[in-house]
């Protein structure tokens, strides 16, 4: 599992002060706040705003047009003082409704390899019938991109949280946020929705060729050959790559069928936990990764077989997760309990 | 050496409106500063905006702090000082202009920003006239229109420059009543903090502490307003309205001066008065000096820095550099009746030894053949009249001995010169005099009801004191050109150009909208920009508030403000609101509700229904008529049965 820091946004103080109060607030907004579902409606409870240090050096301008109007007592400069300090207080309210009444929804998170960056999707609709500007999700110190939605806009945010080790990557919380209109407020809402992403094993840089198995049909494994070449068509299977749908032979008979390669060996490989070379289980676990990836890439059929569980040979992309899925979540091999 | 990387053109959306607000808020310094000043920042703005088009880097550190370091003197140079409004808004400028060029993230312009708000305060407290309230309000919106443009999306997003503009006057259009409010009830202060630096580049207009003939001249011509009158009850006539000054004695053969600002605490007491008080208020514009005019004579004044000066003429203790405003009771029945001691007596009748000779001895003859000191005058007044005189507001240039050569050579010339001469021959007999400066006259303005003193309504007179009526007023101007008198310089010469042009009618009618601008101003000096204590006192009070003092008035407000600030929270509330829950919606909920069964995300009616089936033949039937009917009122062709069809399947469906 992995966590990411965390910092309490825009806290002024000591940093381990400041460390010590952030963990408490979020512990805090945690309990206030409960679990949250995956499709989540932000009620104006659960916002909360601070002014920046924009807003702060506003203020500070704002008092000294203060003290300067009341010392000219000058009129029109009470005016222009007034209306600024009147914009900092609807733009503090206006920074607030800028989140109220979105809808967050968990748009799932694909797959990745360990070291990649596990790009958690979260969609956000907007039902009012204005625009909200100026959105962002961050987690931690990771930050999506800054989107406006219009009126009943829905788009999809990233957050791309980096991985180190394989297994389950939980996004514990995230927050949304908006500096809009003047960013002199940050208005923000945690959310605490617990999504789960997986992260596969970091696959191997270089990785010896498998040991040779016995296949099905009892004669060793052939050289792979490229995918160029074209044998034929058979009809779609579930697990065949869509990249070797025949979409012309779609649009013609309106059946799907999968292209075949002369060099997709139709014949099975086994990759076997215990006949890797090597005796730490990570590095294990990565060359086997390798196999798969390389064999995923071929066309090939291919079997995993690691203590516990076993996955006969077969291809395509719910195979391959499956197989991976295994390997990410392998304990090493101890019997639960 | 620091690595030069150019800019990446990430400021191309928002620098245009960051530029105009900056050049916005300085373009009404522009004829205050100098010109250096001004083509500094045009130089910088252009240069960073051809920097950012063209992707180039930035100019070098060293650069910007020689730049620097040059404009800082240049404006030392320039001023002599870096305090007050003009070293200030130049300083301002400066900055800008220099900030501009080390401007590479979008987020550094927030400094620009908040010096264009500076620049637009320092711009209020040069000059506030009534088009300074819609320009604060533009510049405002402008800066704030370039304030959102800083913040954009990362995409650019859905903002276009229309819907900032709109977004910032939306905003500024909720602060307005907060704004009201504040302003309204904020509560002012009669003594500012700290002395206001005064800003003496400015020219002051007006009269001067001392009179030599000649001085007038170019008053007699400026359209300036001098000071505005607001009368309680009717005006006084035309040929009363005398606006006592200052009051000068000493006399040096050319020049009388002698103005002092000094209290004299008697002063007031030597005054008789009869007949009707006329009350009033004066507005006065900034003179810089410390004189206060009021109509002859003032018995009773408002402001407690207001007193009265050993002729009995009103002082402040201070300058005027701001509009004052003060009420006052006068007097036009008046006598003036101090005891005339040999030391006053001398002090009011000295003439310098052997200068204008020819006065004094005309002056001698001539009380040698009238029987008291009322009828010298009175002859002297004759002269004026009877002998060529003329009134001219061009008069001839005088050498030495100025009054023998008026009185003898030149015979011309305007109140500075009838009156010094005036008082020269009284004084050469022996008879008390001194000389009047202020005002007489002023246009009614038909348009606000009160009287507009300009300029070129400054007058110069005598007051002659005899022994049996004290300090007497004589306007020897008067005699020479009577309807001068009548009708202040101003209708005079308007009538006259008018009548000669064959004009008439278009000038009185441009006449009439300058009196109508006169009197929109005249309103806004009093109200908005004379809104001090007093007039916050009063507005309050006639408000309702009882005795307002500036606890209330704090309490007052921030009840409002909280008030307010709940009102434009409502609004933005409904501003954001969800649209309305259809109706066939809700009553799909309630059947979900009742089978006790949560739909999945993105489950349809019908999966729904055939999960809730699988419990039991009876519970399949009751889904699927309420399925049918949801679907057919929720997205069927319109039907007014088809709600009442889908409320009685869902009272009728049971678990």
């Amino acid at each position: 599992m992995s966590s990411i820091p965390w910092q309490f946004p825009s806290f002024p103080g000591l940093p381990s002060l400041r460390r010590a109060v952030g963990e408490r607030v979020l512990r805090w907004a945690r309990k206030r706040q409960g679990t949250d579902r995956h499709q989540t409606r932000l009620h104006s409870k659960r916002i909360y705003i601070l002014p920046t240090g924009v807003g702060l050096v506003f203020a500070l301008m704002s008092f000294a047009m203060l003290l300067g109007s009341m010392n000219y007592n000058n009129n029109l400069s009470f005016v222009l003082t007034f209306l600024l300090a009147g914009l900092g207080l609807v733009s503090m309210h206006q920074c607030q409704r800028n989140l109220v009444g979105l809808e967050l929804r968990f748009a799932g998170v694909d797959p990745v390899f360990a070291g990649q960056s596990a790009k958690f999707r979260i969609a956000i609709t907007n039902r009012s019938k204005n625009s909200r500007y100026h959105i962002q999700l961050y987690a931690g110190t990771v930050l999506s991109e800054v989107q406006d939605l219009g009126p009943g806009d829905s788009r999809v945010f990233q957050l791309p949280l980096p991985t180190e080790k394989r297994g389950h990557i939980t996004l514990e919380r995230f927050g949304i946020r908006t500096l809009f209109p003047f960013e002199l407020f940050r208005s923000w809402a945690w959310l605490h929705m617990d999504l789960q992403g997986l992260v596969y094993p970091r696959p191997a840089a270089e990785a010896p060729e498998p040991p040779p198995t016995q296949s099905a049909h009892g004669h060793r494994q052939h050289d792979a050959r490229g995918e160029e070449d074209f044998a034929g068509l058979r009809r779609f299977q579930d697990g065949d790559s869509p990249r070797h749908v025949a979409w012309k032979a779609y649009a013609r008979s309106g059946e799907l069928f999968s292209k075949q390669f002369a060099g997709a060996d139709t014949s099975s490989q086994w990759f076997d936990f215990d006949h890797v070379d090597t005796e730490d289980l990570e590095q294990r676990l990565s060359v086997m990764t390798r196999w798969i990836i390389n064999a995923d890439r071929t066309h090939r059929d291919y079997g995993v077989r690691i203590p516990g569980s076993e996955f006969p040979p077969a291809h395509g992309e719910s195979h391959r997760h499956a197989c991976l899925e295994a390997l990410a979540v392998f304990n090493g091999g101890h019997v639960n309990g | 050496m620091v690595k030069r990387t150019g800019t990446d053109g990430s400021l191309l959306a928002s620098l245009p409106w960051t530029l105009a607000a900056l050049a916005f808020s300085l373009a009404p310094h522009v004829q205050f500063l100098p010109v250096w000043i001004t083509v500094a920042f045009l130089a910088c703005a252009g240069w960073r905006w051809d920097i950012e088009r063209h992707r180039r880097a930035l100019p070098r550190p060293w650069l910007r702090v020689v730049l620097a370091l040059v404009c800082f003197l240049g404006v030392l140079a320039s001023y002599e000082s870096v305090s007050g409004v003009g070293p200030g808004s130049a300083l301002l400028a400066i900055m800008a202009a220099l900030k501009l060029l080390e401007t590479r993230k979008r987020r550094d312009q927030f400094v620009l920003l908040f010096i264009s708000i500076f620049l637009v305060m320092a711009s209020l407290l040069r000059e506030q006239y009534l088009w300074s309230l819609p320009y604060l309000i533009l510049a405002v919106v402008l800066t704030m229109t370039a304030w959102l443009r800083m913040s954009l999306a990362d995409d650019g997003g859905e903002t276009s420059v229309k819907q900032s503009f709109k977004t910032a006057g939306r905003l500024m259009l909720y602060a307005t009543p907060l704004m009201l409010a504040m302003w309204i009830l904020f509560p002012r202060i009669a003594t500012p903090f700290w002395a206001i630096p005064v800003d003496t580049s400015s020219a002051t207009s007006g009269l001067s502490d001392r009179m030599s003939p000649g001085d007038i001249s170019s008053l007699s011509l400026s359209d300036a307003v001098a000071f505005r009158v607001k009368f309680d009850g009717d005006a006084p006539d035309p040929i009363d309205r005398y606006w006592r000054g200052l009051v000068l004695y000493r006399f040096n053969g050319r020049t009388w001066s002698g103005w002092e600002p000094i209290m004299a605490r008697s002063a007031r007491e030597e005054l008789l008065v009869a007949g009707e008080p006329v009350r009033y208020q004066v507005t006065m514009e900034p003179t810089r000096q410390q004189w206060v005019f009021a109509l002859d004579i003032p018995f009773e004044w408002s402001r407690s820095e207001i007193f009265m000066g050993p002729q009995h003429q009103l002082a402040k203790e201070q300058p005027i550099d701001q509009r004052m405003a003060y009420q006052a009771t006068s007097y036009t029945r008046y006598q003036i009746t101090p005891k005339m001691t040999s030391y006053s007596r001398t002090r009011y009748t000295r003439l310098p030894a052997k200068s204008n000779p020819r006065t004094v001895e005309l002056a001698q003859s001539m009380r040698r053949a009238s029987e008291d000191d009322e009828s010298f005058a009175k002859a002297v007044l004759q002269r004026f009249h009877e002998e060529e005189y003329f009134y001219t507001l061009r008069p001839p240039a005088l050498g030495s001995n100025p009054v023998d050569r008026f009185m003898f050579d030149t015979r011309r010339g305007f109140c500075e010169h009838y009156a010094s001469a005036f008082a020269v021959m009284m004084r050469a007999v022996g008879i008390p005099s001194r000389i009047v400066l202020g005002y007489q006259g002023g246009e009614m303005n038909p348009m606000g009801r009160y009287l507009i003193v300009r300029q070129a309504d400054a007058h110069a007179w005598t007051e002659i004191w005899l022994p049996n009526r004290g300090w007497h007023r004589v306007d020897p101007t008067a005699a020479v050109a009577p309807e001068r008198i009548e009708f202040g310089i101003t209708g005079a010469m308007l009538s006259g150009i008018a009548a000669s042009w064959g004009l008439a009618a278009p000038i009185a009618f441009v006449h009439r909208m300058g009196l109508t601008w006169d009197a929109l101003n005249a309103k806004w000096n009093d109200w908005i920009l004379g809104y001090g204590p007093d007039k916050q006192d009063s507005f309050l009070e006639w408000l309702g508030m009882d005795e307002p003092d500036w606890r209330k008035m704090m309490l007052t407000l921030t009840f409002l403000i909280a008030a307010l600030v709940g009102l434009i929270s409502l609004v933005l509330m409904m501003r954001y609101r969800p649209p309305p829950k259809d109706h066939a919606a809700l009553l799909y909920k309630k059947f979900t509700r009742k089978a006790g069964l949560v739909p999945n995300c993105g489950e349809t009616p019908q999966d729904y229904a055939s999960r809730l089936g699988q419990d039991g033949e009876e519970l399949a039937a009751g889904a699927d008529r309420v399925t049918a009917q949801y679907l057919s009122a929720r997205y069927g062709p319109p039907n007014p049965a088809a709600m009442d069809l889908l409320r009685a399947a869902v009272a009728g469906f049971k678990n």
